[in-house]
């Protein structure tokens, strides 16, 4: 994808810093980067590069100290939070982040509130997706009773709720064994394929990078390479 | 599933929570409901000596501690007669006294016979009592249907002993649930020459009756009138007391239940911070958080007021077995004391629920997420 037409940036990140604790901690120092249209860029590096708080900057759960984020366009500065979450980027986390007390489908359908969907049209669509993602018969199962591979592809189905361009996940096979990471990284180049997504995923496991299309590895704040991922097979 | 399925499907699945602050508000609502039927229903008994009569208003010396304390003398009613607007001014003697333990509240009523006419009574069967007469009787006709009596029997009221000589009818549900005797004779008995505890006023037709009322207050500064069951305190300190006491006994218990919904309230948001950051990361507004709080609050306040509503009406039963209380409390449900418990309930959770609410909209989404 890397090196496919030139086309305006899905994410532009410009010299963004972000530091903690009044200056003490400097998770981010100056970084750039950008990400195009339907690419898979897995960011990598050791504990405490700053990945994560790059990817939770670009969801815009946290605002940059200096620098731009642009997002189709658009500087996140301008744009209203909740609404860029909801409409722009799908979120996928570590430890999947479910509602106990829900069901699969609610759990989805809790992600589509203020859609301007009908209960009947967010009903339809969990099940869509839950079925999308290999869940098709555990919709009325609540999370506790799931698989932790089962869990994160429920969650994945989620951050698909409301059809975003981006999709943000933080070391999202972090906490599966080895058949359920390649069931979610398959899973993942589907959706890029079927729905046309931007996937940005941040790893720590080398394996998991080369799914991507591009890694760019981080280190204590900076960007230090980024390379195409050998293709695959 | 809809908003209001979510808040259903939370307060349904955290049963401890739920019920622990439902009881906090259930407890509030039993207490103002039992109270406020407890007042209320004094508060009708206390007015009925107002209702034996047909009158525009009554009148009665100011801020007694109760109203049959009330004392007027001839010279009052006399000014009262001679207000201009003012048809007929009823002098009227009332004594409240124990018949047996079955009729623990009795009225007697002292009115002379001349004047049975414009106090709107109607003799059904037997004969007006005679003027001096000081061993007649006169029953009302539900008094007389409850006590088994007719013309010609005895009764014992008070320890003196009377024959009745006729049954009335006054159109008034206390009225008609008294009994009445020579004024002069009443007065002998209580030990009250000359006086009266209330007067009922007609006023000629077209007059203005508040005017009418106004000027009798005016011109007469110890006494009262009073037209309305509201009005009643004016001429009942005790009444006075005990609606006052309804009223802050009734703030006590939404300050009370709304602690307790903020205490149960504010630990569920601890509990669920991730959950409130997951939700806020998926695109949740903080308008939504608030709401979904907020909702989940006012649901549980709302069955805990029906059950408080349910637990107020048993207490009711248990406190008209007090003994001091049968046949002086009759409990009167009134759709008003309904609807205060109602909503002291939602304001114990508005209350009670919009500090914890405001906290959990104002979660970083990303601090929330990282909450163990």
């Amino acid at each position: 994808m890397s090196s496919g037409a030139p086309a305006t940036p899905a994410i532009q990140v410009m010299d963004v810093v972000k530091v903690f604790d009044g200056g003490v901690v400097r998770a981010l120092d100056g970084v750039s980067l950008e990400v195009a249209p339907l690419e898979f860029v897995a960011i990598t590096g050791p504990s405490g590069c700053g990945k994560s708080t790059l990817l939770h900057l670009i969801a815009a759960l946290d605002h940059p100290t200096s620098g731009t984020i642009i997002v189709h366009g658009r500087d996140l500065r301008m744009a209203g939070n909740e609404r860029f979450r909801r409409r722009e980027v799908g979120l996928v986390f570590q430890l999947h982040n479910l509602l106990p007390n829900l069901t699969a489908l609610e759990n989805i359908e809790v992600a589509m509130f203020s859609n301007g969907m009908t209960h009947r049209e967010q009903r339809a669509r969990a099940a869509e997706l839950l079925g999308s993602v290999g869940l098709g018969r555990k919709g009325r199962t609540t999370p506790p009773r799931l698989s932790g591979g089962e869990r994160q592809r429920l969650a994945l189905a989620r951050a698909l709720a409301n059809r975003p361009s981006i999709i943000l996940a933080d070391e999202p096979t972090g906490s599966l064994d080895s058949t359920s990471v390649e069931m979610v990284l398959d899973l993942l180049r589907a959706i890029r394929e079927q729905q046309g997504v931007t996937i940005v995923l941040v790893t720590h496991d080398a394996h998991v990078a080369e799914a991507a299309d591009r890694v760019i590895r981080m280190r204590d704040g900076h960007v230090v390479a980024a390379v195409d991922a050998p293709p695959s097979g | 599933m809809s908003f209001a399925g979510l808040i259903a499907r939370n307060v349904y699945t955290r049963k401890v929570r739920s019920i622990l602050t439902g009881a906090a508000v259930a407890i509030g609502i039993m207490t103002v409901v039992a109270l406020g039927v407890l007042t209320h229903s004094l508060n009708r008994t206390a007015v009925s000596v107002l209702r034996t009569g047909s009158a525009d208003f009554t009148v009665a010396q100011k801020n007694v501690s109760d109203v049959l304390y009330s004392a007027m003398d001839e010279g009052d009613i006399t000014r009262i007669q001679q207000t201009p607007g003012v048809a007929s001014v009823v002098g009227v003697l009332v004594a409240a006294v124990q018949l047996d333990s079955a009729h623990p509240f009795f009225l007697e009523l002292g009115i002379q016979p001349d004047a049975l006419a414009n106090f709107g009574v109607s003799v059904v069967a037997g004969r007006p009592y005679a003027a001096n007469a000081t061993g007649e009787v006169m029953l009302g006709y539900r008094a007389a249907r409850d006590l088994n009596k007719s013309v010609g029997d005895n009764i014992v009221i008070d320890g003196n002993k009377f024959k009745i000589v006729g049954i009335f009818s006054t159109g008034q549900v206390f009225g008609d649930s008294a009994s009445m005797l020579p004024l002069t004779n009443l007065q002998t008995l209580e030990r009250k020459p000359g006086a009266v505890t209330l007067a009922f006023v007609k006023v000629t037709p077209g007059a203005n009756i508040d005017a009418v009322r106004a000027k009798i207050e005016h011109d007469n500064a110890q006494l009262a009138t009073v037209r309305t069951q509201a009005e009643f305190g004016r001429v009942d300190r005790n009444l006075r007391l005990i609606s006052a006491a309804n009223v802050g006994i009734s703030i006590l218990a939404l300050a009370f239940g709304a602690i307790g919904v903020m205490n149960t309230t504010a630990m569920s948001v601890f509990e669920r911070t991730r959950e409130f950051g997951v939700m806020r990361a998926v695109g949740w507004t903080r308008a939504r958080v608030i709401g979904l709080v907020m909702g989940e609050a006012a649901l549980i306040s709302l069955l805990g007021a029906c059950i408080g509503i349910a637990l107020g009406f048993a207490a009711i039963r248990l406190i008209q077995r007090v003994p001091e209380l049968i046949g002086v409390f009759q409990p009167d449900y009134t759709a008003s004391v309904f609807a205060r418990a109602l909503a002291i309930a939602m304001g114990m959770a508005l209350i009670g629920a919009l500090y914890p609410a405001i906290r959990a909209a104002l979660l970083s989404p990303l601090e929330a997420l990282r909450h163990e």
